[in-house]
């Protein structure tokens, strides 16, 4: 889940990073950057909690 | 857009945004009832419809601001530490969160283009009428459940999938006519909540997407060609707050012992006569 998590981050920060630049074919959008932006932000938020679930199911 | 229609547009806002029978349908269906020739799509209008979400969302903060402070300050709390804790602030701050989720997307990516395609006043009454049966379709589901033997639960005892059903009921909302709240009422009864707290959280539920669809408009404040004084920004900004406030008052009295039948039967009635109206050309 962690690595999940991680990997939607950064695929959802890349895109929303896109969206403010405009520098590839999904042209330049502030709002969709920002939703991306946000989802990005959730998803290091689970990805957060799936640290503190693997760290103490291993203890 | 005069100062008085500007009023009216305010008091209009604050109070169909939040009572079950869809704001954007009234904004369209009463200046095309009172032949106000505004243009939908001009940047004063646009710039207006930002300050009247803005105020909306401020109304909400405050009615609500008890419950945003737990909220916010447990989800903290629970980042920091990294775990849920399964504290009631906590759990709704995160269903909030998930049930935002699914609106957010298809608004931000259909809302526009479901407007400029769905605008027109007929169909802004044909979807008001499908409101009102959501809304005895819900009763009817909801009483058919409890008859069933199910009983009522409390928000802490819901959990993230029924939070994902009422997010995306709210996207109906889309469709302008179709009330955000009433879908969202409607959903949370289905999810075996009582109508107060299904309203509640619609209303928690609503505050982050207003307010995100005020502030991220903040820019159509400033486009060129925006007419809008400073006196119809600040009068319609305070006008839907304080009607907002007093519905969403309100809206928590009545559904502690009533349901969403009178809103379905208004907006059967209203949808129906706007479709007569509209269609046979009155106001031609």
């Amino acid at each position: 889940m962690k690595g999940l998590a991680l990997i939607l981050a950064v695929i959802f920060l890349v895109v929303a990073g896109s969206y403010w630049t405009g520098i590839t074919p999904l042209g330049h959008h502030t709002k969709h950057g920002i939703l991306f932006f946000i989802l990005g932000v959730l998803c290091l938020v689970w990805m957060r909690f799936s640290n503190t679930e693997t760290a103490s199911s291993r203890r | 857009m005069t100062f008085a229609q500007a009023i009216l547009l305010a008091i209009l806002q604050g109070v169909s945004e939040l009572f079950p029978v869809s704001s954007l349908g009234h904004a369209v269906l009463v200046p095309a009832l009172l032949r106000w020739s505004i243009d939908r799509a001009s940047p004063t209008f646009l710039a207006f419809i930002v300050v009247l979400h803005l105020g909306t969302a401020v109304a909400l903060l405050i009615y609500y601001r008890r419950e945003w402070y737990a909220i916010i300050r447990a989800m903290i709390g629970s980042i920091v530490r990294g775990k849920l804790s399964g504290e009631p602030s906590e759990h709704l701050g995160w269903l909030l969160v998930v049930g935002s989720v699914p609106v957010g997307i298809l608004g931000v990516f259909l809302e526009r283009a479901m407007r400029a395609l769905l605008g027109a006043p007929i169909t802004v009454a044909i979807f008001l009428t499908c409101n009102g049966f959501i809304m005895f379709l819900g009763e009817h589901l909801r009483n058919r459940q409890l008859a069933g033997g199910r009983t009522y639960k409390t928000l802490d005892e819901i959990g993230w999938r029924e939070a994902v059903f009422v997010g995306f009921s709210q996207a109906l909302a889309l469709f302008p006519g179709i009330s955000r709240s009433g879908s969202s009422i409607v959903a949370g009864l289905l999810v075996d909540l009582n109508h107060l707290q299904a309203a509640r959280f619609a209303f928690l539920l609503a505050t982050p997407i207003i307010g995100a669809a005020g502030l991220l408009e903040i820019p159509e404040l400033f486009a060129p060609g925006v007419e809008l004084t400073l006196v119809e920004s600040i009068v319609g900004g305070i006008l839907a707050a304080i009607t907002a406030y007093l519905s969403v008052a309100f809206l928590e009295r009545y559904f502690k012992t009533n349901d969403l039948r009178p809103f379905g039967w208004y907006s059967l009635a209203a949808g129906v006569a706007c479709i007569v109206i509209f269609s046979t050309g009155v106001l031609k």
